[in-house]
């Protein structure tokens, strides 16, 4: 009756074996993908979308979404660059004006989703475009700049690992704690399982969900500032269609859209999935016009794969 | 000093409560002493699990009081409701299906370290002790969406009894338990009646009613009909409160045309449960299906229509062998399957009654593509006064029906494709007791058409009063083959729990 340790981790174990027939085509194809370089590149890569992904992973595991990362990405990204304007005295104020603007565009997706009972895909569609249109109406050029302190963190090493894939370790150890160990976890899953179960049992499902958009929406503010750790601009164009690739890279990584299933360990596997793909593409000299077109074969791929498992 | 307290744990003052145009409960008060258990009967969609839900603060009744423990409350929430030591087992099973049995039964009520991390640990030895209270013993990391019905309502069970309250309601908590569990059900009543836990139980089943209940509340249409010590009451009696009218309880006689076997089953093994199983059904019969839980009754239904692949054995269709891949070669090969579990298999909740019934006949009553609403209209129609569905029209959402209603609708639905081979599942499972006999009457009727009925059932008189033939399984294997009128129900609970094999043919 029980199942194998085999079955329950089928998802995982096939995305990860996805990830290590890419390297195997990387490594035949390019000497410079096996590099100790490339992989750091990617990882660091990797810590952008999977910032992003995390976040969505938990509004999905509670049978939501959020669509309008992409476009709070934007929107980040130009605030951050502004109130920064090049001055080190500005980071911390920059920093924490625009995570307190991801928690708050959080706050109202989940009152919009709480007290007035709407649905959580027309809130975030709607969120998609206003805060797209807020920022476009700031600037279709790059504008503001990064501190050059701030600039510098992007390539700056702790302990020999870039800050930035560090503080995706850091953020990857908190969620799985998060998700396994505490209540808030454990009632994320039982809402996305069962609404009326997790209601009958008493859980507050309106807390649950004002964290968890507020968690979601904050980490695409923090995406917005690693972007800016990279370009060092206010650039509009971050964040276009961010959010599809997020939301693939966490059904990838075996989360159900219907709620209540997904582990981050399997998250982190679509992200590097997805992360693989383009760097090889690049790498092979492919024009990334294909990449949409591969990643939806993946996607597709991976998702058939789950449905032949859990028949 | 005594006598001007208040002798009731509990007081339900003049609830209303009404659904769009429905009236669910009018005008109903009732009262329960503290340590006794007091049961709540009437028909289906009588308004009983209504009541209970807005004890529960699950729904908000429209007008009327709540006395618990001598507080006043206009309507509780869930919350409150758990902490004032209301605890519910409902009767549409309320467990998270990926999680755990260690973490359904504490689900909202974790045990905690700090910081709002969960004890794990504490988590599995509470829960296993609770479950082993209950005679049970199961793996606690299992998923409950991977048990069976049975199993998850011990699940239940065990949630409700973790909370210590002093009132636990069991809506229909035995609807799929037989022999030994449903012992060890009561036996658990007694002792938290000892310990002054005071209970409401619903069941349709009245001979529970007469065996553990001190009091009973009868509900008829949402009304009240009234409120009575058990022991002043006869099994008629209370029948006729229930109903309105007496109500002859009497097992259609069989028809006793066998014909040829139409399905033969040989020999067949899954990766379940089912070791060696075989057995003849004929044409005209019905086979009863006896066992306790987890004996393997629904692995074999699921075995042979099609859901479980077999390892080894074959099935045969009127002479012919047959490999069904999945459910849909069996109702193709006309087999069709009443599922234990209406909720998940059984039928679409958030769709219509008339959605539900038709969509087996689809292609049957439409042209070109498009349905005919009148046809439809009318075998809804049909359905509703063959089964005595209570329900405001066709359009209704099955999820707002009562539970034994949407029982009436799963058994409707299966009836459609006309098939030669029936699996019904736990057929009357939430029934009552008038709606039952029609049930009964219209399998037998089935019969006549030459249909033959492979009949899976937790209740004994069912089986006994109904089958032309008897197997009784037990580890997945068939222990014992009966006739009915040359055994009993200590009989069958004998060879469905203890080793003595009887030889099969
Ligand atoms: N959410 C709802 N919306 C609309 N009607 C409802 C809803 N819940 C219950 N009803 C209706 O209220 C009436 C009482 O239902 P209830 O579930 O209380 O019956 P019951 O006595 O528990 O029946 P059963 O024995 O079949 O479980 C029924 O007519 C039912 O259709
Ligand atoms: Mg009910």
């Amino acid at each position: 009756m029980k199942r194998s340790f085999f079955q329950k981790h089928a998802i995982i174990l096939i995305v990860y074996a996805l990830i290590l027939v890419l390297v195997v085509i990387g490594a035949f194809n390019s000497e410079h993908f096996l590099t100790l370089r490339n992989l750091t590149n990617v990882m660091r890569q990797a810590a952008y979308l999977g910032t992003a992904a995390l976040g969505e992973m938990m509004v999905i595991l509670i049978a939501g979404i959020d669509l309008s990362v992409g476009s709070l990405v934007k929107l980040c990204v130009l605030v951050s660059a502004i109130l920064m304007d090049g001055d080190p005295d500005n980071v911390w104020m920059a920093v924490s004006l625009t995570l307190g603007l991801g928690l708050s565009v959080g706050l109202i997706h989940a009152f919009l989703i709480n007290e007035l009972n709407m649905s959580p895909f027309v809130v975030t569609f709607a969120s998609l475009f206003i805060l797209k249109g807020i920022s476009l109406s700031i600037t279709t050029k790059p504008i503001g700049r990064a501190s050059r302190d701030f600039l510098m963190l992007y390539s700056e090493k702790i302990a020999g690992i870039y800050v930035i894939i560090f503080f995706f370790i850091i953020l990857i150890l908190m969620m799985m704690f998060l998700l396994n160990k505490t209540i808030f976890g454990k009632h994320i899953y039982a809402i996305g399982g069962n609404l009326s179960v997790a209601q009958l049992s008493g859980i507050s499902v309106k807390r649950v969900r004002y964290g968890v958009y507020s968690l979601c929406s904050v980490l695409a503010a923090a995406t917005g500032l690693l972007w800016l750790m990279r370009m060092g601009v206010g650039d509009p164009v971050i964040g276009n269609g961010l959010e599809l690739n997020v939301i693939i890279a966490v059904v990838i990584g075996g989360t159900s859209l219907f709620g209540g299933r997904g582990t981050v360990i399997g998250v982190l596997g679509g992200v590097l999935l997805l992360t693989f793909t383009d760097n090889l593409l690049v790498i092979l000299g492919v024009s990334q016009f294909y990449s949409g077109l591969i990643k939806g074969l993946i996607f597709v791929a991976a998702v058939s794969l789950y449905k032949m498992e859990n028949r | 000093m005594r006598e001007s307290q208040n002798p009731y744990i509990l007081e339900m003052r003049n609830i209303f409560k009404s659904f769009g145009g429905v009236n669910a409960l009018r005008d109903v008060s009732f009262q329960c002493r503290p340590g006794t258990v007091h049961a709540l009967v009437g028909e289906n969609g009588a308004g009983k699990s209504t009541l209970i839900k807005i004890l529960a603060g699950a729904l908000l009744p429209d007008s009327g009081e709540i006395i618990f423990k001598g507080q006043k409350h206009q309507s509780f929430s869930t919350r409150k409701a758990l902490n004032s030591g209301i605890s519910v087992i409902y009767q549409e099973l309320a467990l998270v299906s990926q999680m755990t049995v260690a973490e359904n039964i504490f689900l909202g009520r974790e045990p905690r370290k700090y910081f709002g991390i969960v004890d794990k640990k504490r988590l599995k030895i509470e829960a296993k002790k609770l479950l082993k209270q209950l005679g049970f013993e199961v793996d606690m990391d299992m998923e409950v969406g991977e048990m069976t019905v049975a199993y998850q309502q011990m699940v239940e069970i065990a949630k409700a009894l973790s909370k210590n309250a002093d009132l636990i309601i069991m809506d229909e908590p035995s609807a799929i338990l037989a022999g030994h569990e449903l012992d060890q059900l009561f036996l658990i009543i007694e002792s938290l009646k000892k310990r002054g836990v005071t209970i409401i139980y619903i069941s349709h089943r009245l001979e529970e009613v007469f065996r553990i209940a001190n009091e009973v509340t009868i509900l008829k249409d949402g009304q009240l009909v009234g409120t009575k010590p058990i022991k002043d009451l006869s099994r008629g009696e209370l029948v006729k409160m229930m109903v309105g009218r007496t109500l002859e309880e009497v097992f259609p006689v069989s028809f006793n045309q066998l014909g040829n076997p139409v399905l033969q089953v040989e020999e067949i093994s899954t990766k379940t449960i089912l070791n060696q199983v075989s057995f003849n059904l004929r044409e005209g019969e019905i086979l009863g299906v006896a066992g306790m839980v987890g004996s393997g009754r629904t692995e074999l239904a699921r075995a042979i229509f099609g859901a479980d692949p077999l390892t080894s054995g074959t099935i045969k269709i009127k002479g012919q062998d047959v490999v069904f891949k999945n459910p849909a070669d069996a109702i193709r090969s006309k087999i069709s399957l009443v599922p234990e579990d209406r909720k998940n298999h059984g039928l679409f909740t958030k769709l219509s009654i008339l959605n539900n019934i038709t969509l087996p006949i689809l292609s049957k009553i439409s042209r070109w593509g498009f349905t005919d609403k009148k046809k439809e209209n009318e075998i809804v129609e049909r359905e509703r006064q063959i089964h005595s569905i209570d329900m405001t029209s066709g359009n209704q959402e099955v999820q707002y029906l009562s539970g034994g209603n949407q029982q009436k609708v799963v058994l409707s639905k299966s009836l459609q494709t006309i098939p030669e081979v029936i699996i019904m599942d736990e057929p009357t499972r939430g029934v009552d007791v008038g709606a039952k006999f029609e049930i009964y009457q219209l399998i037998r009727q089935l019969n006549k058409d030459g249909i033959a009925i492979l009949m899976i059932s937790s209740e004994l008189p069912e089986i006994l009063g109904l089958s032309d033939r008897i197997l009784v399984m037990r580890e997945g294997k068939i222990v014992a083959e009966l006739t009915p009128n040359e055994t009993n129900e200590e009989m069958i609970i004998e060879f469905a729990t203890t080793n003595t094999q009887q030889s099969v043919p």
